[in-house]
């Protein structure tokens, strides 16, 4: 593990929860043997949950990476495993139990649409790249295209605008998503009722057949359709990540006691469901999105306390700086494709043709940055979709059978 | 070459729209929005005339295409009109060779240039857009041999800035034609005007659905639809500009024009289906009443989106890109894919939410209404590009199975959660026998269903799998409604224990079990849980019934045996000892059994007979002795004479509460 300053920090800080944990966990129950050994599971589950946030942090360049993004949500898909291996491996009283794990189904739920959002959110990025893709080819054409070649030649105007389109189109879509998650959800869900505020490029009003003007060569980016969200224009991931980590309070200590330690368990699996939730919307675009909510006071007995913290720390730091203050997602990517199709804007505003070596070089040496995201791009996003869906599936099947063991007896005596 | 594929789709499109249901009126209004909102959908069968017509002049835009992509742009075209002096003379003045080719570009630029530089639609006349495609034509060529040459970047920069222009005007006049195809001048062969903007009008104008009363739809008895969006002319337009944009290595964006157009109108289709987006917690907040009503809307719409409206979509994408693969693919998915995934999205809801029983039946119905579709989608989503989203159809018909299968094994819990607190009066039918066995019933109308689900061989794939056998004993799903009888079994006799008299508690079993075996028999449940299941149940009935008779009558007849006349006899004074515990018990019995309950006429003709045939002899013969008897016979009180105990008998289990 690559000792950076931050890393070893939080790894050290992980371990002095650690020696602290047995003196804050309340004592195992009565029943002297099998209340030790499924204490131990336990232990091992809220660990093994700090391990994979140490993990999780021990490379702070990656951080919100789509690499990084897709091991967060394995890592919770490890978790919510382990979580049931230790639920339903433990044999504990209804109550108070039941309230507990009823209270969890609830947040679980309103994960599910955090799930669909993200997706919705993901769907973007792919919109998003294949603006960029067109930027790409149009400034860096494969070496198969142009193997006569010795050198790559200048760039040319065409080239240029062709690039300075597809990004201008992006940028248009990106602000537009930016700034009215809800309003493009409206736009495309109110068909033909007063436009909102496309209105204004249609001439002839013609609402009903699109909301999407463009008369010909007008520049108006109407034409530039985002997709919609699948949630209703008043969902909001704000919210909804409220929803999922609000009134989630430690357990007390009588609670651990008569469940067996399953109350600590609970509440873990809980916590984790609202930071990965909440890592996950800091990443991606979402219907109005905010990092507002916070878990609150997590008892520095808990040996995941401390990483939690940190991930917060590192991902609130990330929001606040100057250059992604306003950005519609934390993901290292997204910022990628803002800075660097910023850059070309910039470098290729005004130019004269043909372009100055220094100015040719700066631009082809964008456009390759370019071209990588667009290629880690094409990689990750398909994966963490898939791993959005499975996070969905995996919560749904996790709470049927929940579910189940709550209609069953389950109770030790 | 696509041709090929164009039948083929055309194919699926017509059995698609056969294997749609029998009308009702949703659909109509359905219809009747898609037609409203584009009139031009087309009822009759999909035009073979038309797409002929369309495919012609694909065909000829290909020839036009190829003849500019090739070594024949030279120069001089016939058609340009003559280059303006001004140019003519700074071209002139130039001192070193001036190439054929830089003539080319320059004559092309301005040519090009009064276009890009038009006002209006350059296709709103039919001869400017050919002169404007054949312009590209050349430039596309001079480009390419520029590029092979490598000689002359000065000029190929040039004719590239030039084609740039080019493309950023196509790619206007590509999105207005897809957009607004009224504004074209009919061109192409068998392009017309579509008629229906007056219908338009009646929507568009009152900005939504307003005040109006939304028409009736007149009853739509052959759904053979396709909706053709774009009349013929405008897809030999469209089309043109698509290949000119590919040549020219704009598909990418032309991809991107194209779905960008299209989502408008799909996205607007499929609102007019009146499907609600629900979040989960939506659905899992919402009463069953209210997800019955979506569920209903949603069926409709999901037959509809996916049967007519993605598969127009691909047909009007396979002829818009028509040889131009792989960008009508992109085109095509980027075009549908939101909204087939938010029509996913609910029965993925649906699917987590609660597993109450009661939902078998309408859950059933969305997962045969997925199933059904995935072999007709498999020509839709037949390209890579639409592999993720047919997989996401795939899941879902997988997540509605598991939820089928979980909704059904939801009954068994439901009935061992029954609690016994509460006896069924008298002994009586129990409402959960009543509520399993009817519900098993109308679940056997789903059996192959079921069968499926419960094999886990969810969506048949590809629909060529071997069909699953339900109706037999071993199957899945007769091993788990066996199961199902044998909870019901074991929950009937916890609450049998509360009755407080033992026999009633036989009468309970019997009646619930009598039950069982009828809606057993007049049922496929008969085929599923087979002869032998029967045979064991029926056994098990008569065995209550013996318990009955020897609990509750046992004593009786031992009162009543006297022993044979003579020598060893009874004396009168016992007789009359036992007479009296007859009457006694008699009395007990009757009153408490003639309000207790056997619901089967047969069966409670039976038990008659049965006690009948115990007591009556017995009871006979003690009556004729006390009256034969000297010591007894003068005063002599017969309480019951034997045609009063038959008369009991007879009046025994009638229900007759106080």
């Amino acid at each position: 593990m690559p000792a950076t300053d931050s890393s070893s920090a939080a790894t050290s800080l992980g371990r002095s929860f650690l020696s602290l944990r047995r003196d804050h966990i309340p004592p195992p129950s009565s029943d002297h043997r099998a209340a030790s050994s499924s204490d131990l599971e336990i232990d091992a589950f809220h660990r093994h949950a700090a391990d994979l946030l140490l993990d999780l942090l021990s490379d702070s360049d990656d951080l919100l990476s789509l690499a990084w993004t897709r091991r967060l949500l394995d890592s919770f898909l490890i978790c919510l495993d382990e979580f049931r291996a230790v639920l339903f491996g433990v044999a504990a009283a209804h109550q108070p139990l039941d309230r507990l794990l009823l209270d969890f189904l609830d947040r679980a739920v309103k994960a599910l649409d955090l799930c669909n959002a993200l997706r919705d959110g993901l769907d973007l990025v792919r919109q998003w790249r294949k603006h960029l893709a067109i930027a790409a080819s149009a400034l860096a054409p494969s070496s198969s295209d142009h193997h006569h070649h010795q050198h790559a030649p200048l760039l040319g105007e065409g080239q240029i605008r062709r690039a300075r389109k597809a990004l201008t189109d992006l940028t248009i879509l990106m602000l537009d998503d930016k700034d009215a998650g809800g309003v493009v959800g409206q736009r495309n869900r109110s068909f033909g009722r007063a436009g909102s505020r496309d209105s204004h490029s249609h001439a002839h009003g013609h609402h009903r057949r699109s909301s999407s003007g463009g008369s010909s060569g007008s520049g108006s980016a109407s034409h530039l359709r985002s997709l919609s969200w699948s949630v209703s224009r008043t969902w909001s991931a704000t919210r909804q990540l409220q929803a999922i980590g609000g009134g989630l309070t430690v357990p007390r200590a009588h609670d651990i006691t008569a469940t067996g330690g399953l109350a600590s368990a609970v509440y873990t699996m809980a916590a984790l469901l609202f930071v990965v939730s909440w890592a996950l919307v800091a990443a991606i675009p979402c219907q109005d999105r905010g990092l507002q909510a916070h878990l609150t006071a997590v008892p520095r007995s808990f040996p995941w306390a401390g990483p939690v913290m940190t991930l917060f720390d590192r991902i609130l730091d990330e929001s606040k700086k100057k250059d992604r203050k306003h950005s519609c997602g934390l993901l290292k990517e997204i910022h990628q494709i803002e800075r660097c199709s910023r850059q070309l804007m910039e470098a290729t505003d005004a130019a004269e043709f043909p372009l100055a070596e220094e100015k040719d070089a700066e631009v082809k040496e964008a456009a390759l940055e370019l071209v990588q995201v667009c290629e880690s791009l094409k990689d990750g996003l398909d994966p963490l979709e898939r791993q959005v869906r499975e996070m969905f599936h995996r919560v749904v099947r996790t709470r049927t059978e929940i579910l189940d063991y709550l209609s069953r007896p389950h109770n030790a005596g | 070459m696509a041709e090929g594929g164009e039948e083929k789709l055309l194919a699926t499109v017509q059995h698609i729209v056969q294997t749609l249901g029998s009308s009702d009126t949703m659909t109509e209004d359905i219809l009747r929005g898609f037609s409203n909102y584009d009139g031009r959908l087309s009822l009759d069968k999909p035009h073979a005339a038309r797409t002929a017509a369309a495919s012609a002049a694909a065909g000829g835009g290909g020839v036009v295409g190829g003849g500019g992509g090739g070594e024949h742009s030279m120069p001089e075209s016939p058609t340009l009109p003559p280059p303006p002096a001004a140019a003519v003379s700074a071209a002139a003045g130039r001192p070193p060779p001036v190439t054929s080719m830089e003539r080319t570009v320059r004559t092309l630029d301005r040519q090009i240039s009064q276009f890009v530089a038009m006002d209006g639609l350059i296709w709103a006349d039919s001869a400017d857009a050919d002169a404007f495609l054949e312009a590209v034509d050349d430039l596309i060529g001079t480009v390419q041999e520029l590029e092979a040459a490598g000689t002359n970047r000065g000029l190929f920069d040039r004719a590239e800035e030039l084609l740039s222009r080019c493309m950023l005007r196509l790619e206007d006049e590509f999105r207005a034609l897809i957009e607004r195809p009224d504004d074209a001048a009919p061109t192409a062969p068998g392009g017309f005007r579509s008629d229906g903007s007056d219908d338009d009008e009646d929507f568009g104008g009152g900005d939504g659905y307003g005040d109006e009363p939304i028409p009736i739809a007149k009853p739509v008895t052959d759904y053979d639809v396709v909706i053709d969006a774009l009349s013929p002319g405008s897809v030999a337009n469209v089309h043109q500009i698509a290949r000119r944009m590919v040549d020219a290595g704009f598909g990418r964006e032309c991809a991107e024009v194209y779905a960008a157009a299209r989502r408008g109108f799909v996205d607007e289709s499929v609102a007019r289906l009146g499907v609600r987006p629900r979040t989960v917690e939506e659905v899992h907040a919402s009463t069953w009443e209210e997800l019955e009503f979506d569920i209903a809307r949603w069926i409709p719409a999901f037959n509809m989106v996916f049967r007519i409206l993605i598969p127009s979509e691909r047909r009007l994408c396979d002829r818009v890109f028509d040889g131009l693969a792989p960008f009508g693919d992109l085109a095509f998915v980027a075009a549908v894919r939101t909204q087939a995934v938010q029509l996913i999205s609910f029965a993925d809801a649906i699917s987590s939410s609660s597993r109450a029983p009661e939902r078998l039946f309408r859950v059933v119905d969305m997962y045969e209404a997925v199933r059904d579709l995935l072999p007709d989608l498999d020509p839709v989503f037949a390209d890579p590009y639409s592999a993720a989203l047919r997989a996401e159809v795939t899941a879902v018909c997988n997540t509605l199975g598991s939820s089928i299968k979980g909704i059904f094994m939801e009954l068994e819990n439901l009935i061992r959660r029954d609690p016994a607190r509460v006896a069924a009066q008298g002994g009586g039918i129990h409402p959960i026998t009543r509520y399993v066995m009817n519900y098993l019933r109308a679940a056997c109308g789903s059996r192959q269903t079921l069968e499926e689900v419960m094999e886990g061989d969810f969506g048949a794939v590809g629909g060529v799998a071997i069909a699953v056998d339900p109706d037999r004993p071993t199957s899945s799903l007769a091993v788990h409604i066996a199961w199902i009888m044998d909870v019901l079994h074991k929950n009937l006799d916890i609450k049998s224990k509360i009755y407080r008299d033992p026999p009633l508690a036989c009468i309970f079993l019997m009646n619930n079990g009598k039950y069982i075996i009828q809606k057993v028999n007049d049922s496929e449940l008969g085929v599923l849980l087979g002869d032998e299941w029967i045979k064991q149940m029926t056994n098990r009935v008569r065995r209550w019934s013996m318990d009955y008779q020897r609990v509750t009558w046992g004593k009786v007849t031992t009162v009543l045996q006297i022993g044979g006349p003579g020598v060893g006899a009874l004396p009168a004074k016992a007789m009359m000892q036992k007479l009296r515990m007859f009457n006694t018990y008699f009395q007990e019995i009757y009153e408490a059994q003639s309000e207790w309950v056997i619901a089967d006429e047969q069966l409670r003709v039976d038990v008659r007979a049965a006690v009948a045939e115990a007591v009556m002899p017995v009871y006979s013969a003690l009556i004729s002795r006390l009256k034969s008897s000297p010591e007894t016979r003068h005063d002599l009180y017969i309480k019951y004479t034997p045609e009063d105990v038959e008369a009991c008998i007879q009046h025994l289990f009638e229900g007759t509460a106080k």
